[in-house]
């Protein structure tokens, strides 16, 4: 189903959505991050890319799993923690992020169904909006099977067509949004489905970056495992977390028991991000580190996105986004990596 | 001004005479506008080197990683590594020296002098131009930034868009090299510690609020620590594992880890971690600002660096990394103490 929206009307809409907790695109100080908003008036959706992508709502960097306390007569009483009932809205989801999390969706459903993870799944909406002009200099969503107004993982894709929107309805959960305000919403005349399909024509002409033989790399990758390619990339990476944290797609996560007192002794237990970038991530207790260096790491990143998920989930486990490339402080860029992968002469 | 020219052929030189292993500097970067580490092996890629106001990385950083490597390879090349460094990186390089972490024959300096420029910020230079794509960036002789985007060549003063540690920069040229690029120009500083101003202004409430507005941010991906020259620890308090365990270490002493910090992302471990940091860096921290200009987050780390700068100058009158003979302000004391405890 499709509509529009007159612009003046959107944050009318906003206000009839009471009922959600709403996440929107706000600018601090230099940088856009999804934070919850009270007032419509401060959603501006035409903004570049945020630091952290709507990633940190759903799968957020600290998740409590459960509380313990040890009795005095001995046993452990534990409580599971959920997360809370709190229907969701993010407005301005970047058609890369919302991809993003469908990769995610795939990696927390296998035998057991990740219930802190699907509780805040389900009970978000996300509402997109394409990609008009690139939010990021470093944006390549087209080489890696995305496009700056897929509507692949959202509930409501928006565009900006000048002074309305166009709104497409893609799921159930996003037509109950629309019923909710109802006589905001118009139909689109012939002109305004036009005037859509012309603009995202031309975004996509806008992206600037690609990946020159995507097709290539996974096979290419599986023979440069113990190629010395990944200790010359690896020179200039400091190993932080950067690129992973920042990074839609990226998932991996620690958990470790936070204790709040000793006698009785009672505390948290705690899911928090990490990352395969730190060298702590693959440390064995006896000492032994089977990714002992950097080259590993790197590499390590690297085939995760497009070797390993390939694999198991035929998708790259990347959408294009080019965080990692724009936040890194050495300048590592993952286009310029492929690119090289493509051509290494082995 | 620094003849790029110049510096090419001593690399060049150097590494044909086989004097160093390999020589770590600037190369054109993926982006236009920043560069990135180099990493030179053959003399005919010491052409690659650039030097621009955009070659803000403290290279030094990668001395430590040289230093770990070295130490697993079973016959290892002894000969010095080159290293390109800037007024404020060379205070590192002594740093590490008075610290015994590094010796005078590990390393062979390429000093460049900023003279009286800098590098610039990112930020004030893309607030400066408006975000447009910048194609080029470059020294002039008159204290100007050459930028150029694709309307073409624009001259802008370097103190509009110099980076904040450059406006208040206690070495505008190496104070440590083999050879330097550049001339030694002196220059006067008005006040080392102005961006310290405001904040030691406010009332400690408002700056506990701004503190912990800003802490909050942080998402501990340890881009600070990871590019600090000065955060070379095998272990450090932020892990949660003992990275000092080989395969002798009993269960018991692995069990004797204490977490300091736990890896939760709010406020009391983020205080934690970034106190804990501040403080190891006193009379440590040479403010080459790579910490605040990694962070994905724009906390303003360098102000807790800088405010410790100013204690420790203000208390002991020691500024770190100038003397590589000075004994390290944290592990020496004088007779003439005024506290007790410390006799």
């Amino acid at each position: 189903m499709e509509k529009v929206l007159t612009k003046k009307f959107f944050p009318k809409w906003v206000e009839k959505l009471k009922s959600y907790k709403i996440y929107a695109p706000v600018k601090e100080n230099e940088h856009w991050s999804y934070t919850n908003i009270d007032d419509p008036e401060n959603i501006d959706l035409d903004y570049p890319l945020t630091t952290l992508s709507p990633k940190k709502i759903i799968f957020p960097q600290r998740e409590i799993f459960l509380e313990f306390t040890a009795s005095n007569e001995g046993g452990t009483e534990v409580k599971e923690i959920l997360p809370a009932e709190e229907p969701s809205v993010i407005f301005g989801v970047k058609p890369c992020e919302a991809i993003a999390l469908t990769l995610t969706d795939k990696v927390f459903s296998g035998d057991i169904k990740d219930p802190y993870y699907w509780k805040r799944r389900n009970q978000t909406t996300l509402i997109g909006i394409s990609c008009n002009t690139p939010p990021s200099p470093n944006c390549f969503c087209v080489s890696v099977n995305g496009s700056p107004y897929s509507k692949e993982g959202l509930d409501i894709l928006m565009t900006d067509i000048g002074d309305k929107y166009y709104i497409e309805i893609l799921t159930k959960k996003g037509e109950k949004l629309l019923n909710l305000a109802k006589g905001l919403f118009k139909s689109p005349t012939a002109n305004d489905k036009k005037n859509t399909e012309q603009i995202h024509i031309e975004s996509k002409k806008k992206i600037k970056r690609q990946i020159e033989n995507i097709k290539k790399i996974p096979p290419k990758l599986k023979e440069m495992f113990d190629s010395p390619f990944w200790d010359e990339e690896s020179m200039s990476c400091l190993q932080c977390g950067i690129c992973t944290y920042l990074c839609p797609t990226c998932h991996c996560f620690d958990i470790n028991d936070e204790i709040a007192s000793s006698s009785p002794i009672k505390g948290k237990r705690i899911r928090t991000w990490d990352t395969c970038q730190f060298p702590d991530f693959t440390m064995h207790s006896s000492g032994h580190n089977p990714r002992p260096d950097k080259a590993s790491r790197l590499r390590q990143r690297i085939l995760h996105k497009f070797q390993y998920f390939v694999d198991r989930y035929q998708n790259y486990q990347c959408t294009g986004c080019g965080r990692c490339i724009s936040f890194c402080p050495v300048g590592i860029d993952l286009i310029k990596v492929l690119d090289k992968v493509s051509d290494y002469g082995l | 001004m620094v003849n790029l020219e110049d510096l090419k052929k001593e690399a060049r030189q150097i590494l044909k005479d086989g004097k160093a292993k390999y020589i770590i500097g600037y190369k054109k970067g993926a982006n236009d506008l920043m560069p990135t580490p180099a990493f030179i092996t053959k003399p005919e890629d010491a052409e690659d080197l650039v030097w621009n106001p955009a070659c803000f990385h403290n290279l030094t950083h990668f001395l430590v990683d040289e230093k770990r490597r070295k130490a697993k390879e079973k016959e290892p090349d002894e000969r010095p590594v080159g290293i390109v460094v800037k007024g404020c990186d060379s205070r590192a390089i002594i740093t590490l020296l008075q610290e015994k972490f590094l010796n005078r024959e590990d390393v062979y300096i390429l000093g460049v002098s900023c003279e009286n420029t800098g590098v610039l910020d990112e930020k004030k230079l893309a607030k400066k131009i408006k975000g447009k794509k910048v194609k080029k960036v470059e020294f002039d002789e008159k204290n100007n930034f050459i930028i150029t985007t694709p309307d073409g060549k624009t001259k802008i003063p370097a103190e509009e868009i110099l980076a904040e540690k450059c406006i208040e920069c206690k070495a505008n040229f190496p104070v440590i090299y083999d050879v330097l690029f550049g001339e030694k120009v002196e220059r006067n500083i008005d006040n080392p510690f102005k961006s310290l101003e405001k904040i030691e202004s406010l009332p400690r409430e408002e700056r506990w609020t701004f503190w912990k507005e800003q802490l909050d941010k942080c998402i501990r991906c340890y881009a600070c620590r990871s590019v600090c020259p000065m955060c070379y620890c095998d272990e450090c308090v932020a892990d949660t594992i003992n990275f000092a365990v080989t395969a002798d270490t009993t269960a018991e002493e692995k069990a004797q880890k204490i977490k300091w910090v736990e890896k939760s992302p709010v406020s009391s471990e983020n205080f934690a971690y970034h106190l804990v940091r501040a403080i190891h860096l006193a009379g440590r921290c040479i403010d080459c600002g790579e910490c605040e200009r990694a962070c994905p987050m724009d906390i303003p780390i360098r102000l807790l660096n800088k405010k410790l700068e100013k204690e420790a100058k203000e208390l002991f009158d020691y500024d770190a990394g100038f003397d590589p003979e000075q004994p390290p302000l944290v592990s020496c004391f004088k007779d003439e103490d005024p506290e007790d405890f410390i006799r």
